[in-house]
């Protein structure tokens, strides 16, 4: 016998970790088969002993265990770290339905893990069918799919619970009877920190649009039905993409191509899908009945009892139950609350209505500009408001930065995980795509599908991390060029009113004009393809037109820069006011001053829709940079800032930001 | 026959992570039948047919089933012995249904399926009738198929002794890269195993356990 066997010692504690990266995240049937904890023959938890893994769950790992007495289980582990709340599983730990997976009870191991009794269910789950069926399976096996695990469902709804889970991953065929799973922990799934990516990504091909809100009625699950409708119609989902963040994003934007469904079933795949929870179907009993029953087969009914109550019903004891229902269905409205800070949402409600009114108003664009400025100017008279309005706004970013810190809401960990679109400051996680599959071509839907009607915006937001950094660093570059030459240009326009500048002016200006433009293109570039809240956004922009400001009022100390302030170009126009003493010393600028100027600025604009792809022209000539100019004028007269240096440096920012970020010819934007 | 009939066995439990539990049978004769006390049944259903019910043999390449109580293949009563072949539906007594394949060209291995709601004992999601080797992968014609691993594993035999190796197309190089952790030790491409082995290795994992005769 000649076997040799090379056996390697492991160093020290090293193990076999095995990266999972590399493998399709994405593709649900593709999941990685990650490593397990416990191994076969392992006893985690007292009276049962682990035989196998059988996936990975909600939380943790499942396995299959058998107990002292031989009775087959699955035991879910959640772990410990998983700072989450049990009430939600020990509400659904009664339930009784054919269609549901029971539990049988919630333990605790000497480890402080907690594990969940559960059902074992023999047969395999819908993915397996699924994946035994790429072309779509047939009528009537999707209709006992369906009807089985819509009164599974149903009768979660009836009593107070959201799934929010429904995937393949989860429905189970029991010897012919379909099973709905690993409902009750699913409710948590999202506010869970740790679960992090695997789980989302499993689970976002049947995300509800409105689940990035945050909201989480019983309509995410008639949504979810419906995606899975029409995967095991089609064999595939309706909203395919290659990140989190591109499904997402259908989910949100496209429509699903429902043509390739007969009716009725494509009518109750659209309904189902509809944006709007409220256009949706009231109930699942509501969608069911718009679908025919399954012819039945010899492997018995899919599903049984109905959309009723349960059989288990007739015999609760109606004085020993309080309605528990009440409770989840009152956590349930927490959760749409907590999820929007209540100032915010308050000033933006406001913002809305006054925009809404400004915009009706029958104005023509100079008359609400010089509303505008007299507006500015009778704030800036009375001087008083100014420190007021800034320590309001200090104020409130503090409170909202420690709000973040202190209340993990839903909608903030959602975003976190899920890479909600609506929450476009931060970067959003996405599997990062191997090396070597780059595109060339920008804002082109990468892959062709049949529904090629893919949103503009879409196309957008797919552009993954990698290739958004070198389209910036590209457009830092040329920005960089652009505010050189129109620096240069910039000197040659003002020589004739001024004379020529000192070359230390110069200097300060070009430095000035590349740092802002590239103080625009950063943040711009994180919230491409986004439509976030336009009042966050000018807080963020002011904070970094602050950061300008000061990086300006230092280069400007250290080059020792003479801005001489020409003190006659304003006083005709504003009523005579003295700025603080801490603002100018001698005519020149101090600190406060560039803090203040550089700050108003980047308030004022809205700088972000100057590097916008889908902007109508590239350089928008007669609006948005004479705008940019006028309003630094504007700035620079209200803070008695030395003409015309401010309008120079805005003018190229805008400029510069405009030529080098990228832009899409409206002929090849996709439609919307 | 008695209870003290001495027969060889060679039975353990293979529980594949994530895929299922499979009964592997390394005799070359099993007996099917129910579990009832004192009997020797190789596998064990708990249904409702006798303690002796049936005798799958293998013979070289072929499998030939020797009826002992009503045995049907493919609806055809046996009167003593049939042969069988890849995709025969093999019915014992009343109701036990299972299918016999053979799904892999180069192996003699077959895997019996329950298609009644008949469960053996212990339960299983397969039996496997091992020849020489016995092939998990993500290919249909494994014997155990692991849609998701991203190579295939194969147990054989070498004497009395089990082995376990990393295959697939460019088998020399998969073995040279991969790792194998046998019970805690590092091996590359392959290692012996025994029959209550943990084996791990990249985006796989399964153990084995040994069934008592």
């Amino acid at each position: 016998m000649h076997e040799q066997v090379t056996t390697v010692e492991p160093n020290g504690n090293e193990s076999l970790e095995f990266s999972v990266d590399e493998l399709d995240e994405l593709a649900p049937s593709k999941r990685p088969t990650a490593r397990f904890v416990h191994s076969g023959g392992s006893r985690p938890l007292d009276g049962y002993t682990v035989k196998r893994g059988v996936g990975h769950g909600g939380f943790g790992e499942i396995y299959y265990a058998v107990s002292d007495a031989g009775k087959e289980v699955a035991l879910k582990l959640i772990r410990r770290n998983l700072d989450i709340e049990l009430r939600g599983i020990r509400h659904c730990l009664n339930l009784k339905h054919p269609n549901l997976l029971s539990l049988y009870d919630i333990r605790q191991d000497d480890q402080g893990d907690t594990w969940v009794v559960m059902e074992y269910v023999s047969g395999g789950c819908l993915a397996d069918v699924l994946a035994s069926h790429p072309d779509g399976m047939p009528i009537d096996e999707t209709l006992r799919w369906f009807h089985g695990t819509a009164a599974g469902i149903a009768c979660l709804h009836d009593r107070g619970i959201v799934h929010r889970d429904v995937k393949p991953g989860n429905l189970f065929c029991d010897e012919g009877v379909i099973k709905v799973g690993d409902y009750g922990l699913s409710k948590f799934v999202s506010c869970s920190h740790r679960s992090g990516q695997t789980e989302s990504v499993g689970t976002v091909h049947y995300m509800a649009p409105e689940v990035a809100n945050g909201r989480y009625g019983k309509e995410i699950d008639i949504y979810a039905l419906g995606i899975l409708l029409y995967e095991m119609l089609t064999g595939h989902v309706p909203f395919e993409g290659e990140s989190v963040g591109e499904i997402l994003m259908k989910h949100l934007t496209a429509k699903a191509d429902v043509s390739i469904l007969d009716q009725p079933y494509r009518n109750v795949v659209a309904k189902a899908l509809e944006k709007d929870p409220a256009n949706r179907f009231d109930s699942v009993a509501q969608m069911a009945a718009a679908l025919p029953q399954p012819r039945s087969t010899d492997s018995g009914p899919g599903f049984v009892g109905g959309m009723g109550p349960s059989p288990g019903e007739g015999f609760r004891n109606p004085g020993a139950d309080p309605a528990p229902e009440d409770f989840v269905e009152a956590e349930t409205v927490e959760v749409h609350a907590v999820d929007e800070e209540p100032i915010e949402r308050a000033v933006r409600d406001g913002c809305r209505k006054l925009q809404a009114a400004w915009d009706d108003a029958d104005l023509s664009t100079p008359a609400k500009f010089a509303i505008l400025v007299v507006g500015a100017i009778v704030l800036i008279s009375n001087a008083w408001l100014m420190p007021l309005a800034v320590m309001l706004l200090v104020t409130y970013g503090l409170y909202r930065i420690v709000r973040i810190l202190v209340l993990p809401s839903p909608s903030s960990s959602n975003s976190g995980t899920n890479g909600s679109a609506t929450d476009a400051g931060r970067p959003q996680p996405m599997p990062s795509r191997p090396p070597g599959h780059r595109k060339t071509q920008p804002y082109v839907a990468r892959k062709a599908t049949p529904a090629s009607n893919e949103k503009a915006q879409v196309a957008m937001v797919v552009r993954s991390p990698r290739d958004r950094l070198a389209e910036l660093i590209g457009s830092m570059l040329a920005g960089t060029v652009v505010a050189i030459a129109m620096c240069v240009v910039m000197v040659l326009v003002s020589s004739f009113y001024n004379g020529t500048p000192q070359p230390e002016q110069c200097a300060w200006m070009v430095l000035m004009s590349i740092l802002g433009t590239w103080a625009v293109m950063i943040p711009s570039k994180f919230w491409e393809g986004t439509r976030g809240e336009p009042m966050l956004r000018r807080f963020i922009m002011m904070v970094v037109g602050l950061g300008l400001g000061a990086i300006g009022f230092l280069t400007a100390d250290l080059l020792m820069v003479d801005l001489p302030y020409v003190a006659h170009s304003s006083r005709e126009l504003l009523p005579d006011y003295q700025l603080p003493p801490s603002f100018y010393a001698d005519g020149r600028p101090l600190m406060m001053a560039y803090l203040a100027c550089f700050g108003t600025l980047f308030l004022l604009l809205r700088w972000w829709k100057q590097a916008n792809p889908m902007r109508r022209t590239r350089l928008s000539m007669f609006w948005a940079l004479p705008v940019t100019i006028l309003a630094a004028t504007v700035v620079a007269t209200v803070w008695h800032f030395p003409q015309p240096w401010l309008p120079m440096v805005a003018g190229t920012i805008a400029v510069a930001v405009q030529l080098a970020t990228p832009w899409v010819h409206p002929r090849l934007r996709p439609r919307a | 026959m008695d209870c003290h009939e001495a027969r060889p066995t060679d039975k353990f439990m293979l529980w594949v992570d994530a895929v299922g539990g499979f009964l592997v049978c390394g005799t070359d004769e099993v007996m099917l039948g129910q579990p009832v006390r004192c009997s020797a049944v190789d596998i064990p259903i708990l249904g409702d047919i006798s303690s002796r019910h049936a005798l799958i043999r293998r013979d070289g390449e072929g499998y030939m089933i020797e009826a002992i109580r009503e045995v049907w293949v493919d609806e055809r009563a046996v009167d003593r012995t049939a042969l069988l072949g890849d995709g025969n539906h093999i019915s014992l007594g009343r109701g036990v249904r299972m299918s016999f394949r053979r799904p892999h060209a180069l192996s003699a291995t077959v895997r019996l399926d329950m298609l009644s709601r008949h469960r053996t004992e212990p339960p299983t999601d397969g039996i496997l009738l091992m020849a020489d080797s016995c092939i998990l992968g993500p290919s249909p014609n494994c014997h155990v198929v692991c849609r998701d691993w991203p190579h295939e594993v194969i147990l054989y035999r070498h004497g009395e002794e089990l082995f376990c190796r990393v295959g697939g197309p460019n088998r020399t190089e998969i073995q040279n890269t991969h790792l194998l952790e046998i019970d805690g030790q590092l091996c590359k491409g392959k290692g012996r195993i025994t029959r209550n082995s943990h084996i791990r290795g990249k985006g796989f994992s399964l153990s084995l356990e040994e069934l008592a005769p």
